[in-house]
């Protein structure tokens, strides 16, 4: 065979010169086609590899804390499972005939782990996309009953595959209903729904939609380009200006009076003067965003700033600085009151306490109707209307909350005619929100400028790093130091003496402020309804160097409708709390030590026993017991001390003990006292006493 | 030519660049598998694959000496044991049905104590070696007729038909094509070959109506469409194709083919290595790994050609064909110019059973090389 000379050998050559032909010809078509897909095409695979490797991400990040001035958290997030499926990979290798088969019986087997209805998991099966919810926010035994179902080592064979769990974040506030409205919800889809939840979603939902990822095939996340830390993707952090202690107070003493005198709703707003910055910002009727599936629409409104009022009298206040800085009226000067009737235009004004010559102090003091009209009128119309847009009326704060009211100074949207002129003077015929006149106020307490409302002081990332900082900012001076001075002083009269507003008052300080309860329009009537009063009071204290100016409201109050005695008192016992909370103290008592009323646990609780004890009552019997392990069947009692009946009984039901209440208003004692074991079962003794 | 005494191993030498193209091919196969499986080394996870480029290296270095055995017993002893080789392998493929492990509804494996082996992938061989003894024994030099080539037909349908019956039809095709290539050296009537170009239009259709299986059938008729179902049996050889596409030029590089790396790319170290090698260096790296085959097969004829007898040349064709054959078939299903069948990459492919049997072939092409 070795000679190819031969007419064999010559053959044999031939053969083999097809055989290599053949070869190459094969070859030839492998190298192209290798050609086409790498080379040609390459560009396209390329690009659908990158698709398959960098699917979105589904895992949303962490959502930001949303925290009080001091760093105490108000909103959490923390991890729940959630589950999900890859119906293409669980129906991998299944034949075509057999998917509905195999696509049933998986479906029967996860809608029994999860309590779901079996027909709705097979459609998303036989969607056959690579992501889809099976359930969100499972429970550890569904988790459990997922892992068995999708382990090889405990369902073998028949093991479901592309089943995917992992942890989502379910928002949690710990301080349930403390400060609802103002924070707001998360929707289970991680959308944040009404408060600062809505409002500043992007921010503390994190960078979801700018985050690509790389995935391996079962969905593992691998690594994000660019993104070392996980902590990097998630939402930034709030911190807010309300101050968890302050807020619970306004937000308990707000709630107190509305139950005491059968209101429909209300609003207390404490603003720090001279920085802008709201210290607590309470609405009535509140909600537990926890359980916001059980609340109304009302009561997650933040009334303090979606709802416009008549102010009435409080307006006063603004009528008379506006006078005062136009030059219209003398701090000195005395105004003749009409006795009780002025007539303008073909209407009749009238004053509840009719008098004759009264100085402007005396005015604000009596409130009297028809002295203000005269300043306003002494002023002119678009005098008045210019002051009190100055004041900040008519036009929205700018706080980041959803739904705000800008309140309206000109309801027809025309020059108020000589009647509009007088009634706007004592606050009827225009609407103002609660948070217009606290800002107003601070205005007249700091010396006469009027500051942007600081709700979030700070921004940060995860990792703590400073986004932005809110600082003060003066938003205009609205009138002169000296004005705002003497308007301090005349407010004071209004708390002391024959004024309006003596419930407010505060031992040991001097409080400025002033009363209103205004008639409602009746909206079937279009005129005041004889029966609907919004009973309010704006104040600030002390009067000469302020700490807080607050702002009361309380919608349609029943029992008891004048200013001075449903607002007033909540004005003093917020206020008296604030002061004490701010660390001042009347002359002659004792300092609190601040930090120690901070590092309580329930610092709210803390400083009312500061308080109880300088009012003379008796100091605190609780005596918390020591610490230690509780035993099976046994509960160890919290510190209720100042917690309303129903929040007492509730907790002391949910604990599974049985309450024996003594009297009402606020708890004052327990027995046994706070940190008692007691056996489940056993009854505790809950004595309360009415809110001084 | 038949004067040279038997054994005369004196004068042997070593056909160094058929082992230097061996050695190339199963390091760069190793080091390639390394890289399909080393997700799961890094993760700890499915530790079935993590360490199996490790006992791919046992699997060499038992085929090795195999082959070292195969190589310098003279291949003449082959010849004369060929028939008794032959119903040995038809016996341990019958066996198969008797002792056979399921995998994937298919049963190949006989299990050995711990050990499972493949028939089939050793009947390759045994087919080439009975072949080649029948035309060995009629040494005749004019056209054959079908009634010539009957005891070739009937020795070869024996092993395709049990092979089939596995079910494992890429073997069966590879022994077929293998047999054929054998024959395509030898004359044959113009008659005959057109009864079997009539044999090779009818038989297919039969085939596919009365004797395939669903999974076999579903594959072919993703080839044929390929974008009907990108997410069923067509997305082995789709994802195949991506991770290809996506080595592009010159590749990702060792072990950062992405598709691999996350585990897109099915069967990586069983019917896709070739893809993972395409992904790591690319259409490069392609062209040089097609050379190193093309230069096997290539040298595998230009040792028949040179060889002293018969035997020994088609022996040489055979071994050449079955490597020609498994490269273009496993290259061919990779980049989806064929149906996935699931025939190895020679060298490339891990298991134990092929790539012995692998080395033991490429052990008698370097014995008839070193005896030509």
């Amino acid at each position: 065979m070795r000679s190819l000379d031969t007419p064999r050998g010559r053959w044999i050559r031939l053969r083999m010169g097809v055989v290599c032909g053949l070869l190459a010809f094969g070859l030839g078509i492998i190298v192209s086609s290798g050609w086409q897909l790498m080379g040609r095409e390459g560009e396209q695979w390329r690009e659908l590899a990158e698709k398959q490797r960098q699917r979105r991400l589904h895992v949303t990040p962490k959502r930001g804390t949303i925290y009080d001035r001091n760093g105490s958290a108000l909103a959490v997030s923390v991890e729940a499972p959630s589950v999900s499926l890859d119906a293409v990979e669980l129906l991998r290798g299944v034949s075509p005939q057999k998917v509905p088969v195999v696509a049933r019986d998986a479906a029967n087997r996860i809608a029994a782990a999860l309590q779901l209805s079996p027909a709705e998991v097979e459609r998303k099966i036989l969607a056959k996309r690579r992501f889809a919810w099976l359930k969100r926010r499972i429970t550890a035994a569904e988790a459990e009953a997922i892992r068995k179902l999708s382990s090889k080592k405990e369902a073998g064979e028949e093991r479901v595959r592309g089943l995917v769990v992992e942890g989502e974040g379910k928002r949690y506030y710990p301080r349930r209903e403390l400060s609802g409205p103002l924070l707001g919800f998360v929707a289970p889809d991680g959308e944040g729904k009404d408060g600062f939840e809505l409002s500043m979603n992007r921010e503390l939902k994190g960078h979801v939609e700018q985050l690509r990822g790389l995935r391996d095939r079962s969905g593992r996340l691998l690594f994000a380009d660019g993104v070392q830390d996980e902590q990097v993707l998630a939402g930034h952090n709030l911190h807010l200006s309300i101050d968890q202690g302050i807020q619970y107070a306004a937000e308990r003493e707000l709630a107190h009076a509305a139950r005491t005198f059968e209101a429909a709703g209300g609003s207390v707003i404490v603003v720090d003067p001279y920085t802008g910055e709201l210290l607590a910002m309470a609405s009535w009727p509140g909600y537990n965003p926890n359980d916001y599936g059980d609340s109304e629409p009302e009561e997650r409104r933040t009334r303090g700033l979606t709802d416009a009022f008549e102010p009435g009298s409080t307006l006063k206040i603004f009528t008379v600085a506006a006078g005062l800085a136009a030059g219209a009226i003398e701090p000195t000067q005395k105004l003749f009151c009409e006795k009780g009737l002025m007539a303008v235009d073909n209407v009749t004004i009238r004053d509840t306490h009719p008098a004759g010559w009264l100085s402007i102090s005396q005015v604000l003091a009596v409130s009297s109707n028809i002295c203000s009209a005269k300043i306003g009128l002494s002023m002119g119309g678009n005098k008045l209307y210019e002051s009190l847009l100055r004041f900040g009326f008519g036009q929205q704060t700018g706080v980041p909350l959803p739904g705000e009211a800008s309140g309206t100074l000109r309801p027809r949207g025309r020059p108020w005619v000589q009647v509009e002129t007088a009634s706007a003077s004592f606050g009827q015929g225009i609407s103002t929100t609660n948070l217009q006149l606290a800002m107003a106020t601070a205005a007249i307490a700091n010396g006469g400028e009027l500051m942007e409302p600081i709700l979030v002081r700070k921004v940060t990332t995860a990792t703590g790093e400073v986004v932005r900082e809110a600082a003060p900012r003066v938003r205009r001076r609205v009138v002169s130091k000296r004005v705002a001075a003497t308007l301090a002083e005349m407010l004071v009269a209004v708390t002391e003496g024959e004024g309006t507003g003596t419930e407010a008052a505060l031992d040991g300080y001097q409080v400025a402020g002033k009363t209103a309860t205004a008639q409602k329009t009746d909206p079937a009537t279009g005129r005041y309804s004889l029966d609907r009063y919004v009973a309010s009071f704006l104040g600030f204290v002390p009067a000469k160097k302020p700490v807080v100016a607050i702002a009361v409201m309380v919608d349609e109050p029943m029992v008891e409708i004048a200013g001075g005695a449903v607002a007033a008192p909540i004005f003093r016992n917020v206020a008296r709390m604030a002061l004490k909370y701010k660390g001042l103290t009347p002359q002659g008592t004792q300092r609190v030590d601040i930090a120690s009323l901070a590092n309580a646990p329930d610092p709210a609780n803390a400083a009312y026993e500061v308080i109880r004890q300088q009012q003379g009552k008796k100091p605190p019997v609780q005596v918390v017991s020591a610490s230690g392990p509780v035993g099976a069947g046994s509960v160890r009692l919290p510190d209720m001390t100042g917690w309303p009946v129903r929040e007492a009984v509730r907790r002391s039901v949910e604990l599974g003990v049985t309450p024996k209440v003594v009297g009402t208003g606020l708890l004052a004692r327990q027995e046994p006292g706070p940190g008692g074991v007691v056996r489940k079962g056993a009854s505790v003794v809950l004595v309360f006493e009415p809110a001084t | 030519m038949r004067g040279r005494a038997i054994g005369a191993r004196s004068s042997l030498q070593v056909d160094m660049p058929l082992l230097l193209g061996i050695v190339a091919i199963a390091t760069l196969g190793v080091v390639n598998l390394y890289s399909a499986t080393s997700v799961y080394i890094d993760a700890g996870k499915r530790s079935g694959l993590a360490d199996i480029y490790v006992s791919q290296v046992y699997w060499i270095v038992v085929g090795s000496l195999l082959a070292i055995a195969a190589a310098v017993i003279d291949y003449r002893h082959f010849e004369r044991l060929a028939y008794v080789l032959y119903v040995g392998g038809i016996a341990s493929l019958g066996l198969v049905f008797v002792l056979g492990a399921d995998i994937r509804g298919s049963s190949r494996w006989i299990q050995l104590g711990s050990f499972t082996f493949q028939p089939s992938e050793f009947m390759k061989v045994l087919t080439v070696l009975v072949v080649a003894k029948v035309l060995h024994d009629d040494p005749k030099t004019e056209p054959r007729t079908l009634l010539d080539l009957a005891p070739i037909f009937a020795l070869t349908a024996l092993p395709v038909a049990l092979v089939m019956a596995q079910p494992d039809l890429g073997t069966s095709l590879v022994i077929m094509l293998t047999v054929g290539s054998v024959l395509g050296m030898t004359k044959v009537r113009r008659q005959s070959l057109l009864w079997l170009g009539g044999f090779a239009v009818t038989v297919p259709p039969l085939f596919w109506k009365y004797l395939m299986k669903d999974y076999q059938k579903a594959r072919i008729t993703s080839f044929l469409e390929p974008d009907d179902d990108k997410t069923g049996a067509g997305w082995h050889a789709f994802q195949s194709k991506t991770a290809i596409g996506n080595g592009g030029l010159s590749g990702e590089g060792f072990m950062q083919g992405t598709q691999n790396q996350f585990g897109f790319l099915p069967d990586q170290h069983s019917d896709f290595p070739f893809a993972v090698f395409l992904e790591d260096w690319g259409f490069v790296g392609g062209v040089v790994l097609l050379a190193l085959y093309c230069f096997l097969c290539i040298w595998a004829v230009h040792v028949a050609s040179q060889s002293k007898d018969r035997f020994g040349a088609a022996v040489a064709v055979g071994i050449g064909a079955m490597i020609f054959w498994h490269t273009v078939f496993n290259v061919g299903m990779a980049m989806n110019i064929l149906p996935v069948v699931g025939i190895t990459l020679p060298l490339f492919s891990y298991g134990g059973s092929s790539a012995v049997a692998m080395l033991v072939g490429l052990g008698l092409l370097m014995n008839v090389s070193m005896r030509r």
